[in-house]
């Protein structure tokens, strides 16, 4: 009965989540369920020491000052290196962890270790890994489709719905980035139609530079040109530099997937109007608190068993933004809508 | 001088070849070619390749390779933004004057295994390009700088333009490095033809043997060519972070081909004793007119590696033809 509440409960407050989304920047979401056993709660990321990694362990923080029975924390290695990071699970393993929540280097080489933290009776998610196999749950912070769909209206309406427009990519291969931009490009002609695509897919390589050198060559080649979007986080920086050096920071809009730590110096000159992404703070909190959800016995049958899903099913945590309603796809991946919007006047709150 | 001797001299043929290319793309895109943006972009994009190719041709004359210069210059960099990041000491003077004496420093190992150990010099740049690399990213860090993130005077300097010109959209405007890749030159030039130093470094690259027998001192030329060329790897590292903003690790190496042909387009032979200032500007701003103008031709990106190789092709091959001839002129005349 008390769990058949707590899942009615779950569900409604779902809803009521995306209400919650504009709440108040660095406080903790606080806790939903009152839970009084003792976790020992590891998160793996991919690297330590990076600006990233370090807003995400402040999420861990916060998680673990809500539910003060859980001990949880972060671990990583000091270099962005595969077998380390196996390394670091194979530790968690041996110390007897409950829960991991795992933000792969490279997904096919942690599945072996995963699978043997899975065998050792610990609850396994991960996070930015969509394909992994040898997990409970995997949690990515929103859906491709939509997050290229928000950029290409962020783009339109600061160019009026009007004009040229070209996009950067990683490079053709990057499956995010190519998502972000087709959809994009898709939302463009069905919504947009005074807009223009020029030239093909721009490759930047995750090179500020290329996309520096890139976009000086667009604007000789295309001299009307008036919007950018960029994928890698690096994107905007170098397209950005080159549009403040061509002096055209009020002519050129640039929106695009990037980090303030990334673009900081470009937004408030406008030679960077927006810049998406999503809190790594709250993508690590949510991670943890699938797992604890498992941990607690609380998720959901019908979503441990994959028998007659709806396909998309309110499920979610209400005070942790954009987590509030996630959908669930193929029984594994859950997809919040998690993305934050950054320009010149909220530029300040974002540290990293 | 006569126009058979202006057309044997490789520096005549690599203008005229420019020319000829500017002329076709001038032609096929006058709009987009012709324009002050685009000679400020080409003049922009010489500023670090150029810098470095004036040390590749010391090397080159003198016999020597270097490929190792872009571990240098990429290591000044990053150890320079860090002590500067440390220290709390946001100068841009500073930042020069420590790139400089890392790259002195990083040079002069070059100098002691080829100058004492008399090691081959591909072989010995070779292993230093990775181990300083390597050195770099295991024990400094492999992060990504952003300048602005942790200085104010070394981002600004970013904006330091010697020239502005408005446009009718936006402006076009000239880095205030371009004026130092000026003075490098002439440095170099200087060194190269009006010392008795440049005498030995041309004179060891045409015949080492004959060199030492003419009484020049070959190790402490070699210290001098490879400390010197790593300080101005070092200064093209500053440069390089001012340009792009940013001290990232993984950046800069990959470069050295590029530089390596433009010095020998510009005429500079690969065995030694042959090169110049003027041959080494040309072939780098040929290199960069072809990478960054070959787009408004419609060229597909894959195609500028391509011509670029035949160009290397070509630009080695006539020296080496000329030399081949001259060789049976000389047999048939026995």
């Amino acid at each position: 009965m008390l769990r058949r509440l707590l899942i009615a409960a779950l569900l409604l407050s779902g809803i009521l989540g995306v209400v919650g989304l504009a709440m108040a920047q660095d406080a903790t979401p606080g806790a939903l369920f009152n839970v009084t056993n003792e976790y020992t709660m590891a998160t793996v990321v991919k690297v330590t020491g990076i600006a990233w990694f370090d807003r995400m362990e402040q999420g861990i923080g916060w998680f673990g000052q809500d539910f003060p029975s859980v001990t949880a924390f972060q671990q990583g290695p000091a270099e962005a290196d595969a077998a380390q990071q196996v390394q670091v699970i194979e530790d968690l393993i041996a110390q007897g962890v409950d829960s991991l929540c795992v933000i792969p280097f490279q997904p096919e080489t942690v599945e072996p270790v995963l699978q043997r933290a899975r065998e050792a009776g610990i609850v396994v998610i991960t996070h930015e890994s969509s394909a992994q196999q040898n997990i409970d749950f995997d949690i990515e912070a929103f859906d491709n489709a939509a997050f290229g769909r928000n950029l290409m209206d962020n783009l339109a309406a600061r160019m009026g719905g009007e004009g040229e427009y070209t996009v950067f990519v990683g490079s053709l291969t990057s499956k995010t980035h190519n998502e972000w931009v087709d959809s994009a490009i898709a939302h463009q002609i069905a919504t947009y139609p005074n807009m223009t695509l020029v030239g093909d897919k721009n490759e930047s390589f995750d090179d500020p530079q290329v996309a520096y050198e890139r976009m000086q060559e667009l604007l000789v080649q295309f001299p009307n040109l008036r919007g950018v979007q960029g994928s890698a986080s690096t994107d905007v920086a170098g397209v950005g530099q080159a549009v403040e050096e061509a002096g055209l920071q009020d002519e050129i809009v640039v929106v695009g997937t990037s980090l303030p730590s990334i673009a900081r110096d470009l937004i408030p000159t406008g030679a960077v109007d927006m810049i998406s992404f999503w809190d790594p703070a709250y993508a690590g909190y949510a991670c943890n608190m699938i797992a604890l959800t498992m941990l607690e016995g609380q998720m959901p049958a019908s979503l441990l068993d994959g028998s007659g899903l709806p396909p998309f099913l309110s499920f979610g945590f209400p005070n942790l933004p954009g987590y509030g309603s996630m959908s669930l796809v193929d029984g594994k991946v859950f997809y919040g809508s998690a993305w934050v919007e950054v320009t010149a006047e909220n530029l300040a709150d974002y540290a990293f | 001088m006569n126009w058979r001797a202006l057309f044997a001299r490789q520096e005549f043929i690599i203008l005229l070849v420019l020319i000829a290319l500017c002329a076709v793309i001038a032609i096929i895109n006058p709009t987009a070619f012709l324009s002050v943006q685009n000679l400020f972009r080409i003049l922009r994009a010489c500023i670090v390749i150029g810098i470095f190719a004036l040390g590749t041709l010391m090397v080159l004359i003198s016999g020597g390779i270097d490929v190792s210069f872009p571990a240098i210059a990429i290591t000044a960099l990053y150890i320079s933004t860090r002590i500067i990041v440390d220290t709390g000491i946001d100068s841009v003077p500073l930042a020069f004057l420590l790139g400089a004496l890392i790259g002195l420093g990083l040079g002069l190992i070059n100098g002691v295994f080829i100058g004492i150990f008399r090691l081959p010099t591909l072989i010995v740049t070779l292993g230093t390009l990775n181990l300083f690399r390597g050195a770099l990213l295991f024990f400094v860090g492999s992060e990504r700088i952003r300048l602005s993130e942790v200085t104010t005077n070394l981002a600004d300097a970013s904006r330091l333009n010697l020239i502005t010109v408005p446009l009718a959209r936006g402006e076009a405007s000239l880095h205030f490095t371009f004026a130092l890749l000026i003075a490098l030159a002439l440095l170099v030039w200087f060194i190269l033809s009006r010392t008795m130093l440049g005498r030995a470094i041309y004179a060891i690259g045409g015949d080492r043997e004959a060199a030492e027998r003419a009484g020049f001192n070959i190790v402490r030329t070699q210290f001098f060519i490879y400390g010197f060329v790593g300080l101005l790897a070092g200064i093209g590292g500053i440069v390089f972070g001012i340009l792009s903003r940013e001290a990232d690790p993984f950046s800069i190496v990959g470069t050295e081909l590029d530089v390596i042909a433009a010095v020998v387009l510009g005429g500079a032979l690969i065995t030694g004793g042959r090169g110049t200032v003027i041959g080494t500007l040309l072939g780098v701003l040929l290199i960069t007119v072809i990478s960054s103008n070959l787009v408004l031709l419609g060229i597909p990106t894959e195609w500028q590696r391509f011509v670029i190789g035949v160009l290397i092709i070509i630009g080695v091959g006539i020296p080496a033809l000329q030399a081949l001839r001259k060789r049976r002129l000389r047999v048939q005349t026995a």
